[in-house]
């Protein structure tokens, strides 16, 4: 019993970082209405500054922390301001395609400017574990898991009750009307960006101290994220967590107990439910699904 | 950095390309001129060091007369690591390039996408930078193509004996990537172990587009294994320490393959000491290594810092993958110094047929490489080592894999 309960923890700890990631790719879908395919690779080069402050520059943790999320916010408005909006006005098909570039042109920046070697980053949780009947269970995953939640909360009310948050919907939803009432529709989508980067970057550091950083470090999360973003909803933050932790679990009791599916079968299982989840209920677990009125 | 040293040998080489002997491709009176393909791109990019390495190792042979006074041009081509580029540019490299011959490429899956029409077309294929096992089982098919560094196969040997010599009734559980290079270190491994009383309880595989091997790591465990053996690539060796001592396993001995265990990498996984579990780890090694402190002294290691600084100022000496260029490139000139004034692709497959080379500065003393009658694997000695408060120290004296 306790060997099945340590695949659902270190279930929940992959889920986790299915989930970190997702989550950014449900904000930027919600604040722009598009699919960002770069964003793992924009949360790896995040992850790699934070990085570089604390071994080369002498930066302690959270400082580091600090200045890769500035830095990532930044550069994500970089990004709409430099390749975006140029080409936002048009058919959604062309921004997704310019993401895929991105995520091309980041891959390989990171790996010119750090190389490919693997590197450590520091945890900001204690290294020790939790012994529950047999199961271990790290605070790095319980911290994750927490940080996660926590960033859906944060994101809830952000969109709820503020302006800017409010203002962010109406830009995404229906830009034309938005702007009639005087939402800076352009200004909106660039926090957008910005935002998921920033939230991009979260991810990236809470990924990096269990997978370990490397160029290709978010290249295969980033297909379970889409799946768990799917799972629990495109537009659903909670959504997007709770569907990671799913993903996680229901992979590796998948790998463990069914002998032909083991560890060679996790991506098309991903896959598959991408596909089960469209077919079946669209909307995933929390989306709304879309009333279009005639 | 490297960008220039890359930009300033491909005008080189280039101008070089167009001094042809009328007779064999890519020798003049004055210059040899060989291939290669590496990944200086992408996720395998560290394995251009390999190719770098034996590149300034060629610049210091060349400024001490170079083979019989020609002058050996090495030029490298980026594949990416992707077995298709490697087809279109090894092509590139013999048809437009003429070079002799194609050497010390890294990867088993590009260098596998070329053998048979390199062979084909007899041209040699020069050491190539893999332990795939092919290479040498198969010279009765493949005779232009040479292996150079220990098989996957015999490196998994020499930890099956290792263990059943010195840890009688352990019973290990084995992570290995899924796929040949996995497949042959497990092979070697069970080879090693038979008729010993230490058995393989558990193996799993992990997929190279894995995120993480925790969920694997946690079933090994669950095998009630006291063994922790990795047959993994860097990313996934560490990963699976910090799964395991998450879970707070504590098998009696660990085994990492060497491939996984560059100091950098045992570095990163043993998080400044706060793993214990990296601390005891038992690999191989065959070629010095440049972090060993014992060997600051050594002038072989002295040589090789000299290259390093004078034909690859500003890349990491530290990194072993450099060692391994410069002693594929040492080799090599060996060979064509064997091969004779009149150089052709037959003479130097001719001379690699029945081969002995002693001395190579870059190999760890005592290690010869060595083909001769069925046996085309070249280096089949390696030492043990063990990873010890930050740094790896060799033990125990040299292990010689049997011919099969």
């Amino acid at each position: 019993m306790a060997a099945f309960f340590q695949q659902v923890v270190s279930g929940l700890a992959s889920g986790s970082i299915y989930g970190a990631l997702a989550l950014s790719i449900v904000l930027i879908h919600r604040a722009t209405g598009v699919i960002n395919f770069a964003q793992g690779e924009m949360a790896t080069f995040s992850t790699y500054i934070a990085w570089t402050l604390v071994t080369h520059h002498g930066f302690s943790y959270w400082p580091a922390f600090v200045v890769a999320l500035v830095v990532s916010f930044l550069g994500g408005v970089g990004i709409h301001e430099a390749v975006i909006r140029p080409v936002e006005r048009g058919p959604r098909i062309r921004v997704v395609i310019v993401t895929i570039g991105l995520l091309l042109v980041l891959n390989g920046l990171v790996t010119w400017i750090w190389s490919g070697e693997v590197r450590a980053v520091q945890s900001p949780f204690p290294a020790r574990t939790i012994d529950v009947g047999g199961v271990a269970i790290s605070w790095q995953d319980i911290g994750t898991i927490a940080v996660c939640l926590l960033s859906v909360l944060v994101l809830g009310a952000f969109f709820r009750c503020t302006k800017t948050g409010l203002a962010m919907r109406a830009a995404a939803t229906n830009p034309a009307e938005a702007r009639l009432v005087g939402v800076r529709v352009s200004r909106m989508l660039a926090v957008g960006w910005g935002l998921a980067a920033a939230l991009g970057a979260v991810a990236g550091m809470l990924t990096a101290p269990s997978v370990f950083l490397s160029p290709n470090m978010m290249l295969t999360v980033l297909i379970y994220a889409f799946a768990a973003a799917v799972l629990g909803g495109i537009d659903s933050p909670v959504g997007a967590v709770v569907g990671g932790l799913l993903l996680g679990v229901g992979l590796n009791l998948l790998g463990t107990y069914v002998d032909f599916v083991g560890s060679d079968l996790g991506l098309p299982a991903a896959l598959l439910v991408i596909l089960v989840v469209l077919l079946v209920r669209p909307a995933g677990l929390f989306g709304k699904p879309r009333v279009r009125k005639v | 950095m490297a960008l220039i040293a890359a930009l300033a040998f491909s005008v080189t080489a280039a101008v070089a390309g167009t001094v042809r002997s009328g007779t064999e491709p890519g020798v003049a009176v004055d210059s040899i001129v060989l291939g290669g393909t590496a990944p200086l791109t992408g996720a395998a990019s560290r394995y251009a060091a390999v190719a770098r390495g034996a590149w300034a190792y060629f610049q210091y042979a060349n400024n001490r007369g170079g083979v019989y006074g020609r002058k050996i041009h090495y030029r490298y081509v980026d594949d990416g690591d992707n077995p298709a580029i490697t087809v279109t540019a090894t092509r590139q490299l013999i048809q437009q390039d003429k070079v002799f011959a194609i050497f010390n490429s890294p990867g088993t899956a590009t260098n596998l996408a070329v053998r048979g029409e390199l062979n084909g077309g007899k041209v040699p294929q020069l050491f190539v930078a893999s332990g795939a096992t092919t290479w040498g089982r198969d010279y009765g098919q493949y005779p232009y193509t040479s292996g150079f560094q220990p098989t996957y196969q015999a490196e998994g040997w020499v930890y099956g004996k290792y263990l059943a010599r010195t840890a009688s009734g352990s019973r290990v559980a084995v992570l290995f990537e899924n796929d040949d290079y996995g497949k042959d270190l497990l092979g070697g491994l069970k080879r090693g172990l038979e008729r010993s009383r230490v058995k393989v309880i558990a193996a799993e595989a992990y997929e190279v587009t894995s995120t993480d091997v925790a969920s694997q790591i946690a079933k090994l465990r669950a095998s009630g294994a006291d063994t922790l053996v990795l047959f993994a690539t860097p990313t996934f060796a560490i990963q699976a320490y910090q799964a395991a001592n998450r879970i707070g396993w504590k098998p009696k001995h660990v085994v990492t393959n060497a491939a996984a265990a560059a100091s950098a990498s045992m570095q990163a996984a043993s998080f400044g000491g706060r793993n214990r579990l990296v601390n005891g780890t038992i690999s191989i090694q065959f070629l010095r290594d440049p972090t060993d402190l014992r060997s600051r002294k050594d002038p072989a290691t002295g040589l090789y810092r000299r290259i390093m600084k004078q034909y690859a100022p500003g890349a990491n000496a530290d990194d072993p993958l450099y060692v391994y260029g410069m002693a594929a490139a040492w080799t090599a000139v060996e060979a064509l110094k064997k091969a004779g004034k009149d150089l052709t692709r037959a003479s130097l497959v001719a001379a690699l047929d029945t081969f002995t080379a002693m001395g190579n500065p870059f190999l760890l003393p005592g290690i010869v490489v060595k083909t001769a009658g069925k046996d085309h694997d070249p280096i089949e000695q390696m030492l043990l080592r063990r990873w010890q408060n930050g740094s790896w120290k060799a033990f125990g004296g040299l292990w010689a894999y049997p011919a099969s």
